[in-house]
């Protein structure tokens, strides 16, 4: 070989060397690069209210938003200098506002960076200890027991806190639940709270529409190992429920009702008896959320809403959330529209269906509105990684809702129960033994890294 | 005296006891019994066997049966690196959620739904493919680096999916040509007769002795079951898909009891299967209805 060939022969292998190394270094550096943008910038673009609401009905809605941030103590006379005080926390309770969990990006979302679980622990004289699995940069967690001693199913709420040692609570002496036996037996799981913007248009939604759209791409579906089913009130009436973690939930009264019972301790008139009877914890008439007789609340100074003065706390907590705006996404670019593109390509849309529409709603500028949840609110097969173990109507212990997507751009934690801040995993924990995730997860892990680093900055712009 | 009634009581026990044992909870292939053994996807029930391609394995498992009578009946990927996937899943006709009238509607269905999406290529629209000598519908999509090609075949009236997805067009093609070596006799190494499946049989007009299981478990929630049904009209399994133990328990102690009139077939009495949704009501009550929208009547 000339010496000239030669030379040449060997610029070419190492340049064609370097360049294959180039491109395994760019490869690798991509492979790298795939990672949660993080949260979104720029404004929450959720917590003001639906657009042309009826007469009276933004009155309403900023009526109600000063119910969801009102403070409960155990009488409501603790703290005479806490503006729109209540009563009726406790005896047992997680928190004690609906707004100190719904917080994040704005009044009405999901858990805060700051977990108030943390300061509440010992907040007005209570003497709480706050568990292992409650951190001030955690999630807001509400901790819910597999199994019965006796081996049973559980599956309710087991608070957090007691309003033992309060002032406004002489002589309770009830203790907290022993967590770190519960989490060492391997009983205790969790759940974190879900956002109430836009669930107005959900309750909106008819029975035949959700089972339509979530017949249309049966097709799809088979293609990727997806079924679900909707959870249905059992012991009710036997429609659709559709709220909560695994859509147990039939409407957003019975959700506020349940929850000012169960997450703050105020009985109201859905659920009006207290969960713990210890007879020296009782300080208030049962319900402790009541419609309003008089003209005045004795209470709650007017609101300025003549509807939302005479209605329950939780009407206004349901009537906050039923007029409330859906998240704003922000502009598409060519990044997340190629995301959009991924998204819809590799199946999550066959369970997060990129659209609804109401049917007739009683606030008629609500008629047929299409909007985008992103969920079929079906209840879906999440595998062995995902299971609580816990039952809620027909959804099994490990069948979960289709998380509504919409807002996702600005949540801090992910998954049922928090377990991660990174979107990605929250994606790869889909997949595990028995999920119906599982094809799609496949579809993501097969995808070239710069098309997998689209789908999370499409994630990232809703 | 005394000691042989007893004896006579305990033989009608024991007998009773193996008749039910005999009759509804015999031992039979179900759709979900696929497996991977040696290197071969099996499922008695459908009758299939396909030999992996060479260095693939079985993936993570998919979900038990669901509501609406969807199987995923297997998952295999490559044992080293993850180039591609091939699921393998069934629908029940008689309880589909939107039904298909046959594998040609179902990949046209399909082939809708893709087409409809941006930056997705139908590269082979609908087309029948005959494969081991049974006819399947294939439709051939790609999009976002992703090559994909479903074969779609009837079996037991179910529609069973073959879904093959590769990173590239040669490797899609490599797994389509693995189909070669897909079969449909089993072990048995011939064609073997199963029941013919026949939709809305469990009705008034073919029902003769009905037993109504006892209700448990959640309300409202419509409970997939399928039955074969022997030539003199006794149910000779129950197949509950989705439910819970104890509703499942209840349900195959009352339809064991359940008796037809035989289906004749050319004059001659025939085993089918057919399919039945019940539904507990609070209060103990039990609603049935006969699953399937469309008036299906296949061979086996």
């Amino acid at each position: 070989m000339p010496k000239v060939r030669f030379a040449h022969a060997l610029f070419l292998a190492g340049a064609a060397s370097a360049m294959a190394g180039v491109a395994a270094l760019s490869g690798s550096a991509l492979a790298q690069a795939v990672q949660d943008p993080g949260l979104r910038g720029g404004p929450p673009g959720a917590g003001g209210p639906l657009p042309n609401l009826i007469p009276g009905g933004s009155g309403f809605f900023k009526a109600a938003t000063t119910f969801f941030v009102q403070i409960n103590s155990v009488t409501g006379t603790l703290n005479p200098t806490v503006e729109n005080g209540g009563p009726g926390l406790g005896p047992r309770y997680n928190l004690n506002q609906c707004s100190g969990c719904h917080a994040q990006p704005a009044v009405g979302g999901t858990s805060p960076k700051i977990n108030p679980e943390v300061a509440v622990a010992t907040l007005d004289g209570a003497q709480n200890y706050v568990p292992s699995f409650i951190s001030l940069n955690g999630p807001v967690r509400e901790a819910r027991f597999v199994n019965n001693p006796d081996g049973t199913p559980d599956g309710q709420v087991h608070n957090l806190y007691t309003i033992t040692g309060r002032p406004d609570a002489p002589n309770c002496k009830i203790t907290q639940p022993n967590f770190a036996a519960e989490l060492a037996a391997h009983n205790v799981i969790f759940r974190i709270p879900t956002p109430v913007f836009g669930l107005g248009l959900v309750e909106l939604v008819s029975d035949l529409t959700l089972q339509t759209n979530f017949a249309a791409d049966s097709a799809l579906k088979s293609q990727l190992g997806i079924s679900g089913h909707f959870n249905t009130s059992i012991f009710n009436d036997g429609t659709i429920t559709r709220f909560g973690w695994k859509a147990q939930n039939k409407s957003l009264l019975m959700f506020s009702g349940e929850a000012y019972n169960v997450e703050i301790g105020v009985t109201n008139e859905l659920f009006p008896n207290e969960r713990d009877t210890t007879p020296s914890c009782q300080f208030n008439g049962e319900p402790e959320d009541m419609t309003i007789f008089g003209t005045t609340d004795p209470v709650s100074p007017p609101t300025g809403s003549t509807a939302s003065d005479f209605s329950t706390g939780i009407v206004n907590f349901a009537t906050f959330m039923r007029l409330s705006a859906p998240p704003a996404p922000v502009a598409p670019t060519q990044q997340s529209s190629l995301g959009s593109q991924v998204f819809q390509n590799i199946g999550c849309q066959a369970c997060h269906t990129l659209t609804q529409k109401t049917g007739l709603s009683a606030f008629t500028t609500q008629n047929n509105i299409t909007f985008s949840p992103l969920s079929d609110f079906a209840v879906h097969d999440m595998g062995s990684g995902l299971a609580d173990g816990v039952t809620q109507g027909t959804a099994t212990g490990q069948e979960f809702r289709s998380a509504p997507l919409w807002g996702v751009g600005q949540r801090i934690f992910f998954l049922h129960d928090g377990r991660t801040n990174d979107l990605l995993q929250a994606i790869l924990q889909h997949a595990s033994s028995g999920s119906e995730a599982n094809a799609v997860i496949n579809n993501f892990n097969l995808l070239s890294p710069q098309n997998k680093q689209a789908l999370l900055v499409y994630l990232r712009s809703l | 005296m005394w000691r042989l009634s007893h004896l006579g009581v305990l033989v009608c026990l024991v007998s009773g006891l193996a008749w039910q044992q005999s009759a509804a909870t015999a031992p039979m292939p179900l759709p979900e019994d696929g497996a991977v053994r040696n290197g071969t996807f099996t499922d008695a029930y459908f009758n299939l066997s396909y030999p992996l391609p060479p260095g693939w394995t079985e993936g993570m498992a998919g979900p038990g049966p669901s509501h609406s009578g969807y199987y995923v009946l297997g998952t295999l990927r490559p044992a080293g690196d993850f180039t591609g996937t091939i699921v393998i899943t069934a629908q029940d006709m008689f309880f589909a959620a939107k039904q298909f009238g046959d594998a040609a509607a179902m990949a046209h269905d399909l082939s809708g739904a893709m087409s409809g999406l941006e930056g997705m290529t139908i590269d082979r629209p609908p087309s029948e493919v005959r494969i081991a000598g049974r006819r399947f519908s294939r439709i051939d999509f790609s999009g976002v680096g992703l090559f994909r090609s479903t074969f779609i075949t009837e079996i037991r009236c179910h529609l069973v999916s073959f879904d093959l997805t590769a990173k590239s067009p040669e490797r899609l093609a490599a797994l389509a040509l693995s189909f070669d070596k897909l079969g449909f006799a089993g072990d048995r190494g011939a064609e073997r007769a199963d029941p013919r499946c026949v939709g809305n049989y469990a009705d008034t007009e073919h029902l003769v002795t009905k037993v109504d299981p006892v209700a448990t478990g959640p309300s409202f929630t419509p409970i997939p079951v399928r039955i074969v049904v022997g030539t003199d009209g006794s149910v000779e399994h129950v197949h509950v898909i989705s439910a819970t133990s104890g509703q499942r328990d209840s349900i195959e102690s009352a339809l064991g009891r359940w008796k037809f009139k035989p289906h004749e077939m050319d004059g001659r009495a025939s085993a089918i299967e057919t399919g039945l949704l019940i539904e507990f009501r609070p209060g103990g009550a039990v609603k049935y209805s006969t699953g399937n929208r469309s008036p299906l009547n296949r061979p086996g």
